[in-house]
């Protein structure tokens, strides 16, 4: 067997003689065994060198796919021996020394810059809180204005009479030289005074060109009786150009240092309101607008309507003028407040003094 | 234009040079024509949920098919070594993702590249041949695995190999190479058997 391993091996390689491969060939024609043995031993072979050629290939492409990754070559790297060693170690040293101290100098430096900022920032709160404090004091003594009897130039009037008679507040017209009253319905009037009550803080205007317009009787009567307290009342006035509208309760049957003649009223006023009319539900005028009390807040001051009719009952009117006919009949009584105040600021003036 | 044309040309002319060389069995053209697209596979793989390792097997294996085919006497290139590369390339990875259950799409449907099912299936072959056979070799062990390449493969003398093994007699070795074989061949054709 080992005589025919060795002939076949010699066949496969073809080291075999003419002769004998045709011997052979002729017994695998004949032995169907040994033919089947030799075919093996062939297919055998083949593969063994299949295998060993594709080895020898994927060895190639092994040692190509090395190339590609390409490993680094890592030199070892010397032990730095003696005073290279503390040369080293004196370099990292320093490296570590720079960085500390810049850090150390590049935060110092930040922190002096932080403290400009502050100090600015300081400087301007200082300035903030100097303005602020002036205008406190600028504020405190506009509070101060407002006191029971304000020195205005403008205060507010009212009609009180068909005739061109209008009520206002004695300390509104006070060493005046001319008055002009104004409103959106009549225009700019001139006015004089023909009557005042100082310790009543009233006085009577007439108005020296009435207009034709004012001829038709007023909607309102002159309350002869006295408010009850918690009465809701309202007010008109010009605290400032427009027409302003005001409303709060009778809080008290008596004014400042409980002066009988005057209420107190929780009526939001303000310079400009003084000699403004004191309404109730029903239109009718119950006060005039006089002051307020500046240390209780929410604290106002009218005279009462009973107190403007006696005054008014003591003007001597010259006979030649209108009579000051005082208005008879409500015609508004049951109107809404928006529909009375409609009527109500007609017959409501901004008052204009002009002093010497 | 000139450069394109210029670039073109090379390539060609490449392809061409790589061709005649890998016949003539120069390996380093081989390892030149391994380094060149290795890239291009390894970009395929990884950006479709493969790894380097796999990238590397089946780009092997695709050039391991291409250098079979370049080694057939009737091979002609029809068409870049780089396009057959990549599209050998790209059907094995997708048969590789169908096997781990990754991609649900018809293979067949994919590949638009003529005869790449062909390529393949006798890559595939040679592949299987080539691992039965390491397989065989692994279970003969030494010294039979070392005498039988050095005979067959390695086309060395029976006399080289008994003063290599350190035979006493030619008679020796040759009884040996004879149980080595007969041993590799039961090996060789049960296991073959097997993975049919």
């Amino acid at each position: 067997m080992i005589a025919e391993q060795d002939l076949l091996d010699r066949y496969a390689k073809g080291t075999l003689a003419a002769s004998e491969a045709a011997a052979l060939e002729a017994r695998m024609q004949q032995d169907k065994e040994f033919k089947e043995r030799v075919e093996k031993h062939l297919a055998l072979v083949k593969a063994l060198k299949f295998y060993g050629e594709r080895s020898a290939v994927l060895k190639t492409l092994d040692e190509a796919h090395r190339e590609i990754e390409m490993p680094v070559k890592t030199l070892p790297l010397d032990t730095p021996t003696g005073w290279k060693r503390y040369w080293m170690t004196a370099v990292a040293a320093s490296v570590a020394l720079i960085s500390i101290l810049g850090t150390l100098f590049m935060t110092r430096s930040l922190d002096t810059k932080q403290t400009a900022i502050y100090k600015e920032l300081g400087r301007k709160v200082e300035q903030i809180r100097k303005s602020q404090k002036l205008m406190m004091e600028d504020m405190a003594e506009v509070k101060e204005k407002p006191n029971p009897r304000p020195e205005s130039f403008a205060g507010t009037g009212f009609l009180i009479s068909s005739g061109g008679y209008v009520a206002t507040s004695y300390h509104v017209i006070r060493e005046s030289d001319s008055v002009i009253i104004e409103n959106a319905k009549f225009g700019a009037l001139k006015a004089s005074v023909i009557f005042s009550d100082p310790a009543n803080d009233v006085s009577i205007l007439k108005i020296e060109k009435r207009p034709d317009e004012m001829a038709q009787p007023l909607p309102f009567t002159l309350s002869k009786v006295e408010a009850s307290l918690a009465e809701d009342v309202y007010t008109l006035g010009y605290p400032r150009e427009d027409i302003v509208f005001g409303e709060g309760s009778v809080s008290a049957l008596t004014g400042f240092k409980q002066n009988p003649n005057a209420y107190q009223v929780s009526v939001p006023v303000n310079p400009g309101n003084s000699g403004g009319p004191l309404l109730n539900t029903r239109g009718d005028l119950v006060g005039v607008i006089s002051g307020l009390q500046t240390e209780t807040l929410g604290a106002a001051f009218a005279i009462k309507s009973t107190v403007l009719v006696d005054v008014i009952n003591q003007v001597s009117v010259d006979s030649a003028s209108l009579p000051l006919v005082l208005p008879k009949q409500n015609a508004f009584k049951n109107s809404s407040r928006v529909q009375q105040v409609k009527r109500w600021q007609d017959f409501v003036f901004v008052v204009k003094v002009y002093k010497n | 234009m000139y450069k394109t044309n210029l670039t073109h040309y090379v390539a060609y002319y490449f392809d061409e040079l790589i061709v005649s060389e890998i016949r003539k069995k120069n390996e380093g053209a081989l390892r030149e024509l391994y380094k060149t697209h290795y890239p291009m596979i390894v970009n395929l793989v990884c950006t479709n949920s493969g790894s380097e390792q796999e990238a590397k097997d089946i780009y092997q294996e695709a050039i391991m098919a291409f250098y079979d085919r370049a080694q057939q006497a009737d091979f002609i290139l029809t068409c870049k070594i780089k396009t057959y590369l990549y599209a050998v390339c790209r059907r094995l990875w997708l048969k590789r993702l169908h096997a781990k259950k990754r991609f649900h799409g018809s293979i067949e449907e994919t590949e638009s590249f003529l005869g790449v099912d062909q390529e393949v299936a006798s890559a595939e072959e040679k592949e299987k041949q080539f691992d039965s056979m390491e397989d065989a070799l692994n279970k003969l062990g030494e010294p039979c695995r070392s005498i039988i390449e050095d005979f067959y493969i390695h086309d060395l003398s029976m006399e080289t190999i008994r003063e290599k093994f350190g035979y006493t007699n030619a008679d020796n070795a040759k009884n040996q190479k004879y149980k080595c074989l007969q041993r590799l061949k039961k090996l060789f054709f049960d296991g073959y058997k097997e993975i049919e």
